[in-house]
């Protein structure tokens, strides 16, 4: 274990993909000695159990225009970082059952095409059937597909982002939980941990699931709340299963094939659950039965393993980012079960607002204090 | 057949003769013992093939657990021979991929 730092320039908290990539973003335009404290390991989180998807087909302008960008950053972040993330562009094929849903998927795709995504709608189950041979999507109204849309590889693009960020001299204290936040004259000074405390110039909350509670040390109120979601995985078969993301929020779920040859799929749950990563057999019969539905000739591929992650939701299923009432306490969190695909152009901001540069985006916006005025992000096209 | 017609401790008894194909060629077997008895008591040593490597894979663990005797039987992909009972007529084939998932299914 590496000697823990008593001071420190930034510290993050959270080694989850947002918190990473802030680390490295932040160290590559300047800031000096920063450290990110993680209470287990580097992507043992929801980054770690998510379902990798990425995609640029939101309802929202904002939202399109963050994902376009992280999609722009992560065509070229195997180059960027020198370290491979995973990226397969198969695209996101979405899924309509319902009227109301395919009325706002056209509305989507008009936004999009008018911000650059030249995303598709169509009614042809034959050109579903085309991007995805043997789906069995007779029941659907309409679908959207973008072919830049895809997924990645959480764990080699965290670990990618861990190894460029040490380059630029970023320190990782794994095993480190936060126990306590100085705050002075209503400024945050140093973050107490198991192993000692750290005085420094700001701190940032990339916490997720666990967000609201590293708040409170500080005494800001998150809205945020942890809300569990089942996923599972089978035996690797020959490519070409699943070649996009298949996805349906009316249908409720995703389906994937890493390039591995390993099917992901998961489900949003129907009934209240939080904080704690209890997975059951109810969820892998109910995933099963839903590719098997969906996708016919999965039939005979076995199920290897099931798992239990965590959406980090906020009200409105949008983002906090920014600094909170404590000064030099920072936010990014409350991504609502995009951490992942959102990881490159939340730590962007982050390290744009803490360096005094011009984010790429104006989060003024995704200030926490929303919720408070009444104020919402309304985002269509969530699961 | 190489197998052993009498077991030194246990009392052990086959069940009835079945016919099943690997690769194509005929052979016989026992029902109810694993596939991949079956093809060892027949001679064969060779199971898959791994997808990247191509490198030859046969019996390992025989409890299920190793991936090392995955085969194709009756067209299906990745079947753990050394714990799959052998049945009659059964299709058994050599794994040269991870396991083809053909588009038609029944």
């Amino acid at each position: 274990m590496t000697e823990f730092p008593k001071t420190a320039d930034v510290v993050v908290i959270g080694g989850g993909g947002v918190g990473v990539a802030t680390a490295y973003y932040l160290a590559k335009a300047g800031r000096k000695n920063v450290v990110v404290l993680e209470k287990n390991t580097v992507c043992s989180g929801s980054t770690g159990r998510c379902g990798a998807g990425i995609r640029a087909q939101w309802g929202l302008e904002l939202n399109c225009r963050m994902a376009l960008a992280c999609l722009d950053t992560f065509e070229h972040l195997d180059e960027e970082l020198g370290l491979p993330t995973g990226l397969n562009q198969g695209g996101y094929l979405l899924v309509a059952y319902k009227e109301k849903e395919w009325a706002q998927f056209q509305k989507n795709v008009e936004l999009q095409h008018s911000l650059g995504i030249m995303s598709e709608a169509f009614t042809d189950v034959k050109r579903a059937q085309e991007i995805c041979p043997g789906v069995a999507v007779d029941d659907a109204i309409g679908f959207t597909f973008y072919a830049r849309d895809g997924h990645a590889d959480p764990f080699l693009t965290t670990f990618a982002f861990q190894e460029a960020a040490k380059r630029y001299g970023v320190k990782f204290c794994k095993f480190t939980e936060v126990t306590g936040m100085k705050v002075v004259n209503g400024q945050v000074k140093a973050v107490e941990t198991n192993r000692g405390t750290i005085e420094c110039s700001d701190v940032i909350n990339c916490a997720g699931s666990w967000a609201q509670d590293v708040a409170k040390l500080a005494g800001v109120e998150l809205p945020n709340w942890a809300e569990r979601h089942q996923i599972l995985i089978t035996e690797p078969v020959d490519p070409g299963v699943c070649p996009p993301m298949l996805m349906s929020f009316s249908g409720n779920y995703y389906i994937q094939q890493r390039p591995h040859g390993s099917i992901i799929a998961g489900e949003s749950p129907t009934s209240d659950v939080r904080l704690g990563y209890t997975s059951n057999v109810n969820s892998v019969a109910s995933i099963a039965r839903t590719i098997l539905k969906i996708l016919p000739r999965a039939k005979n591929i076995r199920v290897v393993r099931q798992w239990a992650g965590h959406y980090d939701m906020t009200p409105d299923s949008a983002p906090i980012l920014g600094e909170t009432d404590v000064k030099h306490f920072w936010h990014a969190t409350g991504f609502s079960g995009h951490g992942f695909m959102l990881a490159p152009v939340a730590g962007q901001i982050m390290a744009a607002l803490l360096t005094g540069g011009k984010p790429p985006f104006d989060p003024t916006i995704m200030d926490y204090h929303r919720f408070e005025r009444g104020e919402r992000i309304v985002e269509p096209n969530v699961v | 057949m190489e197998l052993i017609a009498k077991h030194p401790v246990l009392d052990y008894k086959h069940g009835r003769e079945v016919t099943f194909t690997f690769d194509g060629a005929e052979m016989k077997g026992f029902e109810g013992e694993p596939i991949a008895m079956a093809l060892h008591a027949n001679g064969v040593k060779v199971y898959r093939v791994t997808p990247e490597m191509k490198r030859t894979r046969g019996f390992f663990c025989a409890i299920g657990k190793c991936s090392s005797c995955f085969m194709v039987v009756d067209g299906v992909p990745n079947v753990r021979t050394c714990v799959t009972p052998l049945a009659e007529g059964m299709k058994v084939e050599t794994q040269k991929d991870k396991g083809r998932v053909p588009l038609d299914v029944d």
